[in-house]
């Protein structure tokens, strides 16, 4: 089983794939593109576990105890706080075509009607 | 099945077997290979005086990779601002928007006492998340969130119009832009020392102690300002989307 959390984020990988390439709504399709971006968190912090071994952190164990590796944890904290800024972001484009387009449904939207 | 999906099944097949080559190649769950997290968990404390490794990656091993993700988030925020930002039930007494087929009810008072208990204690929560950075599991990122949760229990117990009236945009903007801006300016501290950008030129003050870790201090706050005041924004703006445009009757 040395293999299953990589699996696990294989997994999220291609259903939010799938989700964003079936998707006919785009609230939908910013949601699925989450679960696609939750993949790599998922594949970060795999990477860098250590069995047995506790958090990076030295404040009440001395430093030197076992610890996982804090580097990838320090880059998936940052991405979860900016992806979910940028995620804000897209939902307003969403609201921004629904307003001059009156659908957010990929497929109705011409890309050369106007 | 149409076309696309086939499309996706046979490309997602095609993925899936490259990505499980790539990933059989990494070291087996649980056996972290090293060497970078295991040489910052023996060397972090004793260089920088704090014990949480991964603020001190998050904010002086990998501090100028954070300064990018700064300006990312100032990035989205401003986007968002620009985008959502017009005429439109700006006003803090601008009418909530009707949805035909929807009833308009009032607040339920379990969810404004909730609101008012929750408030307080999760911006106190925040507060300590963000200060103890150095110390325990938390941060300027983590914090910054809490804090801007708390503002939204605010609203939850006030009502949209005290919200609009106590967390104000015009007061966030520069409060968003100052601690993006504190942040790059902190580390033009290193440079004026005669050290690289960046670099922890301040005391460091002893392991343990609530002020400690130098300049990690600064950066640790300013990103929780950025980070707060940033998601407060997002608040607002898409809190206005609930109200009536200007002069609209429905």
């Amino acid at each position: 089983m040395t293999l299953f959390p990589y699996l696990v984020a294989l997994w999220l990988f291609l259903i939010g794939l799938y989700g964003i390439v079936t998707s006919r709504n785009y609230i939908h399709l910013i949601g699925c593109l989450s679960v696609v971006q939750s993949s790599t968190y998922v594949l970060l912090l795999a990477i860098g576990y250590r069995a047995g071994a506790g958090a990076p952190i030295f404040y009440s164990h001395p430093p030197g105890t076992p610890a996982v590796d804090p580097v990838v944890q320090a880059l998936v904290l940052t991405d979860i706080v900016v992806g979910a800024a940028v995620t804000a972001l897209l939902l307003t484009l969403a609201i921004q075509v629904e307003r001059h387009r009156g659908t957010i449904d990929p497929e109705a939207l011409r890309p050369l009607q106007d | 099945m149409t076309i696309r999906r086939s499309l996706f099944v046979v490309l997602a097949v095609a993925a899936a077997a490259l990505a499980v080559g790539g990933l059989s190649g990494l070291a087996p769950f649980g056996h972290y290979p090293g060497p970078y997290g295991d040489i910052i968990n023996a060397v972090g404390t004793h260089q920088q005086h704090v014990t949480n490794m991964v603020t001190a990656v998050t904010f002086d091993y990998r501090g100028f990779d954070t300064l990018g993700e700064e300006y990312m988030l100032f990035t989205a925020v401003t986007g968002v601002a620009l985008l959502l930002r017009d005429a439109r039930g700006t006003a803090a007494n601008a009418r909530p928007k009707r949805i035909r087929g929807r009833p308009r009810l009032g607040r339920s008072e379990a969810v404004m006492t909730a609101g008012r208990w929750f408030a307080p204690v999760t911006m106190v929560y925040g507060v300590y998340v963000v200060l103890h950075a150095q110390l325990t599991p938390g941060g300027g990122f983590q914090g910054g969130v809490v804090i801007a949760s708390a503002l939204l229990f605010f609203y939850l117990g006030e009502g949209y119009r005290q919200w609009r009236e106590t967390v104000r945009a015009p007061v966030l903007d520069p409060v968003e832009a100052a601690g993006t801006g504190l942040y790059a300016a902190a580390g033009f501290a290193g440079l004026l020392s005669g050290h690289a950008f960046l670099e922890n030129v301040l005391p460091l003050g002893t392991t343990g102690k609530l002020v400690s870790g130098g300049l990690i201090i600064v950066l640790n706050l300013a990103v929780a300002v950025a980070v707060a005041a940033g998601f407060a924004l997002l608040f607002v703006e898409f809190l206005q989307e609930t109200r009536q445009f200007k002069g609209e009757r429905t």
